[in-house]
């Protein structure tokens, strides 16, 4: 595959994706013109770009459904379930397309004709279908249309070798709608006039969905002895517009000629009038606003990673020349330190947010996986989302998305009642399963919430025992027989699907969380639901910290986790009653830490008591000394340390010696437990 | 700049001292050799990890050999050195750091002058050790260094007889 292929592979990637979604909400509302005229328009520009890359199999195979939506469009057809269900497919279709060599797969193959066939059946039938509304949208009708503005001033002996550059122009005329103007000034009197040269220069506008180098083309045998100019003036049809067309016209028979200052301006007037209604229709049609104002770029992952490579390179350098500008006391040096420590951190902070991407982003597959898995296990789900804008750095999000598919699954597959079932049962004919997401202190909460059947304890105590896991007589408490599901090759499944029940069950999805740092944690409670809770921390390269000292070494926390500080004799420390100390008339568990990390030495006589949040908590963590605050560039400790759980990396100082990256939840939970 | 190729088929190994014994590792394992700075210890950790230091803007680990391999512990000295190792941990190349007694000489030995690792009669597990050099007198062994690294919780001496062996000398 050559660069462009691969190209177009991810721009269809995309567009497929689009699509999806597209074609998701239009079922949701058949009769949103707006919509109709997305999946058309994204049918469309993969017909074109697959044609032109040399994908002929999905330009082929979008062309007819492209047809069909057209006519959906235009009102000579109607949406169906049918019509969905075949789209739906088509668009997994597409997406296997991708591979050029795809249909020569016998399966693909078969699956294109039967799909190809299906849709021509639409198509034929589509005379009978009653039409579902009037397309009263012109706005976005223009498709991938251009305006061009051509200038072409032929040399004065064009006619010598038998060229006629009407034909040009003419030629020009059939590429699309064309409003020519024939510039005249250089035409002589009549008395000076010589009938085999040509005196005349145009001035077309035309509206095409060619591009640029198809017009070239025209042009291809007099370019090199003629004046050319050929420039795009807009993304979209001007002379559709009447006052534009008035406009040049007047200035027309005013001057006999543009100059491309004018017409700019005169474009620029009309988007602003484009514009001004497009966000009234954005105003009736929120869906795809998104798309329309912001606009964005495509820039690939590895130049993101070299960019926060190169900030945090900046901040640990930024954090030399504070150290040295504070030792040596330059007063001039004083306030430009300042300022770029301040800039760096707006830098670093942008550059943070561009690998962000809302949750949103995978939430449109699993929205597909239950339309998908319901129809076929025949139940009835709604599946509610919140929160679908908290973001996620993209590492964590590529990390996240199997777990997440396979947890729905299994509510999909196990939780959710037959419809019957569930109406014997009381509750209302459509199941429902919840994704929320949201921000909790320096985490990222996901949970997925189903009311169906919960989790039977006691098939599940007695699979256990089936498997030797757990002794028949021992006593659990049920949190702790449900935590047995995570266990690996555990699966209660009656019966085996194709969608879970392969022993790859809840084990996986654990690994899968604990690689990216998280945690997860089970809920079920019997004919009520079962709860998922996903627990991530915001792993992010560059942390806010609070520099602590300890013995020999510095620490560095989180600073989002750190409440506050209280300064203590060592004393209070160590007669404390069960690790435990009034603070502002609160009994505050703490950590004494210098004893929890076997550190030698003797404390000093004041201690740092540091409060922490801890889940709902505050937890004292006591340390020699506090620094201060620290932008700190998470390092990785290494492979040899790759079972380190409390410390969460590394980070160099200032004065080029390294701290170490305290994760204070694993800590407190480690000694919580040992404790 | 060496080219890696040219690298992989030179015949140079550095030699290295642990405790009474000379070593050699071959020089494309070997990225450079620091002097002994003062290492960040991280807190529960087994104590032949002996923490990370800063190579240059990176965090690198370092590993006592002659603690994780069980040999008599020594005071460090102004000799000990850090090697700083690429060595492949599972599927990836990474870098390590490794403490030992002192660094002599680079040499350059000819494959064919390496003998193979005798399996009886020596203290040393043959499995960490691809071959056997005479030079000047003095028995080298050649360490398997990747294969030292990924043994989790291995020692390099035969347990009995080796540790007794060392000290008796």
């Amino acid at each position: 595959m050559d660069n462009f292929q691969k190209k177009f592979v991810e721009e269809a990637t995309d567009l497929i994706n689009n699509l999806e979604e597209a074609v998701l909400a239009l079922e949701k509302d058949i009769s949103n013109n707006e919509l109709i005229g997305e999946v058309f328009r994204i049918m469309h520009s993969l017909k074109g770009g697959g044609g032109m890359f040399g994908f002929d199999d999905i330009s082929n195979f979008t062309h007819n459904l492209e047809t069909i939506y057209d006519e959906v469009r235009t009102g000579g057809l109607k949406i169906t379930d049918d019509l969905m269900s075949i789209t739906f497919s088509s668009v997994d279709h597409l997406r296997s397309l991708l591979d050029p060599d795809a249909l020569k797969d016998p399966q693909i193959n078969k699956n294109n004709e039967i799909l190809l066939s299906s849709v021509e059946a639409i198509l034929k039938g589509s005379g009978t279908e009653i039409p579902i509304a009037e397309a009263e949208e012109e706005l976005d009708q223009d498709g991938d249309k251009q305006t061009i503005y051509i200038y072409f001033a032929p040399n004065e002996s064009i006619m010598d070798n038998g060229t006629n550059p009407l034909y040009l122009i003419d030629e020009l005329c059939t590429l699309g709608e064309t409003k020519v103007f024939p510039r005249t000034a250089k035409v002589p009197l009549l008395s000076r006039f010589n009938y085999s040269k040509c005196y005349t220069a145009w001035e077309v506008f035309l509206v095409s969905s060619e591009n640029i180098n198809d017009i070239h083309d025209v042009f291809i045998f007099v370019e090199d002895d003629s004046e050319l100019e050929i420039t795009k003036v807009a993304d979209f049809d001007v002379l559709a517009n009447e006052g534009f067309n008035e406009k040049i016209q007047s200035l027309y028979s005013e001057k006999n000629h543009f100059d491309s200052a004018v017409i700019t301006s005169l474009v620029n007037d009309l988007l602003e009038e484009k514009k001004s209604r497009m966000v009234n229709v954005n105003e009736k049609l929120k869906i795809f606003t998104k798309e329309n104002v912001i606009s964005s770029i495509r820039v690939s992952s590895d130049k993101i990673d070299h960019l926060m490579n190169l900030v945090s390179e900046l901040v640990t350098t930024q954090a030399s020349l504070s150290l040295y500008v504070e030792e040596n006391q330059v007063y001039a040096l004083n306030q430009l330190s300042e300022n770029i420590e301040n800039i760096t951190r707006q830098l670093r902070d942008t550059a943070f947010s561009i690998s962000l991407i809302p949750i949103e982003s995978m939430l449109t597959r699993f929205h597909r996986l239950i339309r998908d898995l319901s129809s076929e296990f025949n139940k009835n789900i709604d599946f509610i989302t919140e929160g679908a804008e908290t973001e996620l750095d993209k590492t964590l999000i590529q990390g996240l998305t199997d777990p997440l598919m396979h947890i729905i699954r299994n509510s999909v597959d196990h939780g959710i009642e037959p419809e019957q079932e569930r109406i014997d049962a009381g509750k209302t004919p459509q199941g429902m399963i919840y994704f929320k997401a949201f921000y909790s202190g320096a985490s990222v909460v996901i949970k997925i919430q189903d009311d169906g059947r919960g989790i039977d304890i006691n098939k599940v105590r007695q699979k256990a025992i089936e498997k030797e896991l757990i002794l028949p007589d021992a006593k659990y408490t049920n949190k702790e027989i449900l935590d047995l599901i995570f266990i690996p090759g555990f699966s209660t499944a009656k019966n085996i699907t194709d969608i879970s029940g392969r022993g790859v069950g809840m084990d996986v999805v654990k690994r899968k969380v604990d690689e990216i740092r998280g945690t997860v944690d089970l809920e079920s409670k019997e004919n009520i639901g079962t709860t998922i809770t996903i627990k991530l921390p915001l792993t992010l390269s560059i942390i806010d910290g609070l520099l602590v000292v300890i013995g020999d070494t510095k620490y560095v926390m989180p600073l989002n986790l750190v409440d506050k500080i209280y300064a203590y004799e060592k004393e209070q420390f160590s007669n404390a009653f069960n690790n435990i100390i009034v603070v502002d008339g609160e009994q505050i568990p703490f950590y004494y830490l210098r004893k929890e990390f076997d550190i030698p030495g003797e404390p000093l006589d004041i201690e740092q008591l540091v409060l922490v949040k801890y889940e709902e908590k505050r937890i004292g963590l006591v340390v020699d000394s506090v620094v201060g605050e620290y932008q700190a560039v998470l390092k990785p400790l290494g492979k040899l340390y790759k079972n380190h759980e409390i410390i969460s990396g590394a980070t160099i100082l200032g004065d080029g010696t390294i701290a170490l990256v305290l994760d204070t939840n694993k800590i407190i939970n480690e000694f919580s437990f040992k404790n | 700049m060496i080219n890696d190729d040219i690298l992989q088929t030179t015949n140079s190994y550095l030699t290295f001292q642990l405790g009474d014994e000379r070593f050699a590792v071959h020089v494309s394992k070997l990225l450079n050799i620091l002097e002994l700075i003062p290492i960040t210890k991280v807190p529960k950790s087994p104590d032949y990890l002996k923490g990370v230091i800063n190579l240059r803007g990176s965090v690198l680990g370092v590993m006592d050999i002659k603690m994780k391999f069980n040999f008599p512990i020594t005071e460090y000295t102004k000799e000990t050195c850090i090697l700083v190792l690429e060595v492949l941990i599972g599927d990836d190349f990474t870098e390590v750091g490794a403490i030992v007694d002192s660094v002599h000489d680079v040499i350059e030995i000819d494959e064919k002058q390496i003998l193979p690792p005798l399996s009886v009669g020596i203290k040393f597990k043959s499995d960490f050790i691809t071959g056997v050099i005479k030079y000047k007198d003095k028995f080298i062994m050649v360490l398997d260094i990747d294969k030292m690294f990924n043994a989790e919780q291995t020692k390099i001496a035969n347990d009995d007889t080796a540790t007794e062996a060392i000290t008796v000398k």
